[in-house]
């Protein structure tokens, strides 16, 4: 990735200069067409196929965070407005800066370039920041606002951001108070209004799993034992920051699981156990379904992650897993009934995705995603469930 | 070309620099000649420096080329004087009879009217009295009007009487500067000069139109100014209606400017009146409160010098129009314009209908709104076209998509100023982009029920009703809603 940066204020005493930052740019575009952008000779094509909004409040993340958007601007030329906010600062201030960055292309071919505002708001202009925002989104390409900190429903910034957006993306990993943030969540999610959807990078992790577990359901032969599942075991790394019991993401698995297959939540039969497990009941009809999450302690650096997933139906002695290698590279499904191995098992590879490859992933949806809004209703219920026991 | 009011703002930021632009280009003759008339007392010489140091300020041009500044400065003159005063145009008729002898400026004479309304009126029967509205020598003499046009119906009509009773309506060039931008200018293009458009352009296959004038900025200091007038006044019945009868009108029968304008004024003539029904169920009125633009915190309309802290101004309006025509019959045209609204744009969108059969079901639809087409006038001039298409991948995704013209990409030159290319066509005798008697007076027409019911219903005004940094008041989004229907995010 080429990039071309001029640190130029762009702001004066009634805001951020927009006429003046556009010609900014388009100066930086003149001179890297006529050049190539970083001296290649070849051409170069301005390109913007959605806004994508970042929103901040950490100074430090800067470096990490342009390292980011090159990797998202690598999959989709955008014009990504980065806002980084200081509410804390007693001098209220606000600046702006411009960039463009372009991936490195084969010989001769022109290259793809996106472009990069940065804008810095400090104390009381932090409220007003999205006011700064809004002019400088370019029409008629999707408005994606990533909200890197935990969403605070009620912030005026938050609120007016999202007016500006037609998909909010959040990360509920990232959440410090993981049941509550994560119910605030859910009821954003459900009263959504005049078309903006959520994506949570989270869900995106579950993608792999969801993907496995739900191919069972395509051999006919397996479908009258999937039928009869009471029971499922999930292990799964607790994260180390983690104050809930247990993970967001197994919590989403679990609520994605019973909303696809109708499971109503039996609160009676939900129960902490020995060993730090939680135990929580479902019903359909008269089968009783009971999950067990039971954490296990991260075994290395890298995200803390599911470890396995298995669904038993007693009746027939069946079982189907997915489970992840040691190597954690790697996901290896089976099926076993009656007793016997059904097949020999797929293994397929799991690579673990970088923050920048998640957030480009979830840039390509723009719709309503029922099936992650139907998971973190059955989430939430689940979270209601665990407290009662708790109290 | 004699300037009234040439110590002006209009003078100073528009009207040189664009005579200067032209001159670069060599569009004007060396004999041209510049007069400019105020009441501030100053010689020629002190008139340049004045002029040039304008230019410097507010010329898209980087620099002024020397030699070309000193020959343009050599045909500028200055001329204290004022508008009531008969010996004033008596020495300005002098000086012109002068200025051809000297320059072989050949008797043609160009007026431009840059000051303030109350005055045009004045300034051509003093022009008539003193025999300056017709050359000696056979030349042309034509005037340019400024706007406002008149502060209502009965004011513009009167006031085109008094100019009729000293000028001939085509020697009367009425300025909307609208009409000067190119993206404008390309509207008969667009539709004309191509076949794929103009059988679309209709109510079997539009849906609505809407048009967005929106601005930033608030009354900059003309609260006094802008207590008086309203968005109605300052923007819609001029330059919106221009825009709207550009998108609305027939083909003219030929390009001559009394054929564009005829077809112009009867697109107008089609529009459904305005009754006080009309008004409460179709039309909105707003003036901003306090709240933030491009970052920072601005104050309420009330709250802005000269204007009262009771103020019922308004700084937003959106018009619901019909074009009773065959063409047109039951589209609506939405029109909204209002200041320190969220970004400084104008746009038309045209929304074609949907495609008759929802062949590909809501969830493979992601996002997608019927095709659209979008004229931008003003920034960033261009046209895009919306249509859907299909995501890459395995699976059936559809998502809006655009296809632009941009045409600061597709003609790598920078677009003239609406100034030069109206200056240079009234000098060349073509008022097809300047207004006419009829249609100054149709845009009266339109909008004084609008403004008689609002002024009617003065005591039901909640104002302020919209944040400044907002698209304006809520019930502009509802009534287009209850139509399901939704605002553009321009």
């Amino acid at each position: 990735m080429q990039k071309q940066e001029h640190t130029i204020a762009l702001s004066t005493t009634k805001g951020i200069d927009v006429g003046k930052l556009e010609r900014e740019l388009s100066a930086m575009w003149a001179t890297a067409t006529d050049s190539g952008a970083g001296g290649t000779r070849s051409g170069v094509t301005r390109a913007c196929v959605l806004n994508l909004v970042a929103c901040t409040t950490h100074y430090d993340d800067r470096g990490a965070l342009d390292d980011l958007l090159d990797e998202v601007i690598e999959h989709h030329p955008c014009r990504a407005l980065v806002l980084i906010t200081e509410r804390d600062a007693l001098e209220a201030r606000l600046d702006a800066y411009v960039s463009t960055r372009c991936q490195l292309s084969s010989k001769g071919a022109k290259q793809i370039c996106g472009e990069q505002v940065t804008i810095e708001a400090a104390g009381r202009v932090v409220e007003t920041a999205a006011s700064a925002v809004a002019p400088l989104l370019i029409p008629d390409v999707p408005v994606f606002l990533w909200w890197k900190d935990i969403p605070q429903y009620d912030d005026k910034l938050f609120k007016k951001l999202v007016a500006l957006a037609d998909r909010v993306i959040v990360d509920s990993r990232s959440f410090d108070q993981p049941y509550e943030d994560l119910l605030h969540l859910a009821e954003a999610v459900n009263g959504r209004s005049k078309g903006i959807h959520f994506s949570d990078l989270n869900w995106g992790r579950l993608t792999a799993w969801r993907t496995l577990l739900a191919g069972f359901w395509d051999v006919p032969e397996y479908r009258p034992h999937l039928d009869n599942i009471d029971r499922v075991h999930i292990a799964y790394e607790q994260p180390r920051e983690n104050s809930a019991p247990v993970a967001v993401g197994t919590l989403l698995a679990v609520g994605w699981l019973a909303a696809q297959l109708n499971w109503e939540l039996a609160t009676s039969e939900t129960t902490p156990t020995e060993g730090g497990m939680q135990r929580i009941g479902f019903r359909k009809g008269e089968r009783l379904i009971t999950i067990e999450l039971q954490p296990v302690p991260v075994l290395n650096e890298g995200d803390p992650m599911i470890v396995s997933t298995s669904l038993t139906a007693s009746e027939g002695d069946a079982e189907f897993y997915v489970k992840l290698k040691p190597e954690r590279t790697k996901l290896v499904t089976g099926a076993r009934i009656g007793g016997d191995a059904h097949d020999a098992g797929h293994v397929l590879t799991y690579e673990a995705k970088s923050e920048g490859e998640r957030l480009s992933r979830e840039l390509n949806f723009l719709a309503r995603d029922t099936a992650y809004e139907k998971a973190l209703t059955k989430a939430s219920r689940i979270i209601e469930a665990l407290r009662l026991h708790q109290r | 070309m004699v300037i009234f009011g040439a110590s002006g703002d209009l003078a100073k930021r528009k009207l040189i620099p664009a005579l200067y632009r032209l001159v670069q280009q060599r569009f004007l003759p060396a004999e041209f000649a510049i007069v400019g008339l105020s009441r501030t007392p100053m010689s020629h010489d002190e008139y340049h420096a004045r002029m040039k140091s304008a230019v410097e300020e507010f010329s898209e041009t980087k620099g002024v080329d020397a030699e070309v500044w000193d020959s343009f400065a050599a045909g500028m003159y200055y001329l204290p004087s004022d508008i009531g005063d008969a010996e004033s145009y008596r020495k300005l008729g002098t000086m012109l009879d002068e200025i051809d002898r000297e320059r072989g400026t050949q008797g043609n004479r160009l007026f431009y009217l840059s000051i303030a309304p109350e005055f045009y009126a004045e300034a051509i029967r003093q022009l008539g009295a003193a025999e300056l509205t017709k050359s000696k020598t056979g030349g042309w003499v034509r005037v340019i009007v400024e706007k406002p046009f008149g502060i209502d119906l009965e004011t513009a009509r009167h006031l085109n009487k008094e100019i009729l009773q000293v000028l001939d309506e085509s020697q009367v060039y009425r300025i909307d500067h609208y009409l000067g931008k190119e993206t404008v200018q390309n509207l008969l293009v667009f539709r004309f000069a191509n076949g794929i458009f103009e059988p679309l352009w209709n109510r079997q296959y539009i849906d609505h139109v809407q048009i967005t004038n929106a601005e930033t900025v608030g009354v900059e200091g003309r609260g006094g100014y802008y207590e008086t007038s309203g968005v109605v006044r300052d923007m819609i019945q001029n330059h919106v209606f221009q825009v709207l009868s550009l998108v609305a009108m027939e083909p003219p029968a030929h390009l001559g400017a009394e054929a564009v304008r005829d077809e112009k004024v009867k697109a107008l003539s089609a529009a459904r009146p305005f009754t006080s029904e009309r008004v409460r169920a179709e039309c909105v009125r707003g003036q901003y409160g306090g709240g933030s633009i491009a970052g920072q915190p601005v104050v309420a309309y009330r709250e802005e010098k000269g204007v009262a802290p009771d103020s019922t101004t308004e700084t937003f309006a959106m018009i619901t129009m019909f074009i009773d025509n065959w063409r047109w019959s039951g589209v609506p045209f939405y029109v909204r314009s209002g200041k320190r609204l969220p970004k400084r744009v104008t746009e038309i969108a045209i929304q074609f209908r949907a495609a008759p059969l929802e062949l590909f079901g809501e969830t493979m639809m992601e996002g997608v709104t019927p095709n659209q087409l979008i004229i931008r006038i003003q920034p960033d001039e261009g046209i895009t076209m919306r249509f859907a298409a299909k995501i890459p991948g395995q699976q059936t995704r559809i998502r809006s998509v655009n296809m632009d013209f941009r045409y600061g990409a597709s003609f790598g030159m920078k677009l003239a100023e609406a100034y030069e290319r109206l200056i240079l066509d009234c000098i060349l005798g073509d008022s097809t982009l300047y207004a006419r008697n009829d249609m100054a007076e149709r845009g009266w027409e339109l909008v004084m029920p609008i403004l008689d019911e609002w002024a009617r219903s003065e005591t039901e005004t909640a104002f302020p009703n919209y944040e400044a940094g907002t698209w304006g008041p809520e019930a502009s989004h509802q009534i287009i809603e209850s139509q399901g229907r939704h605002w553009r995010k321009p």
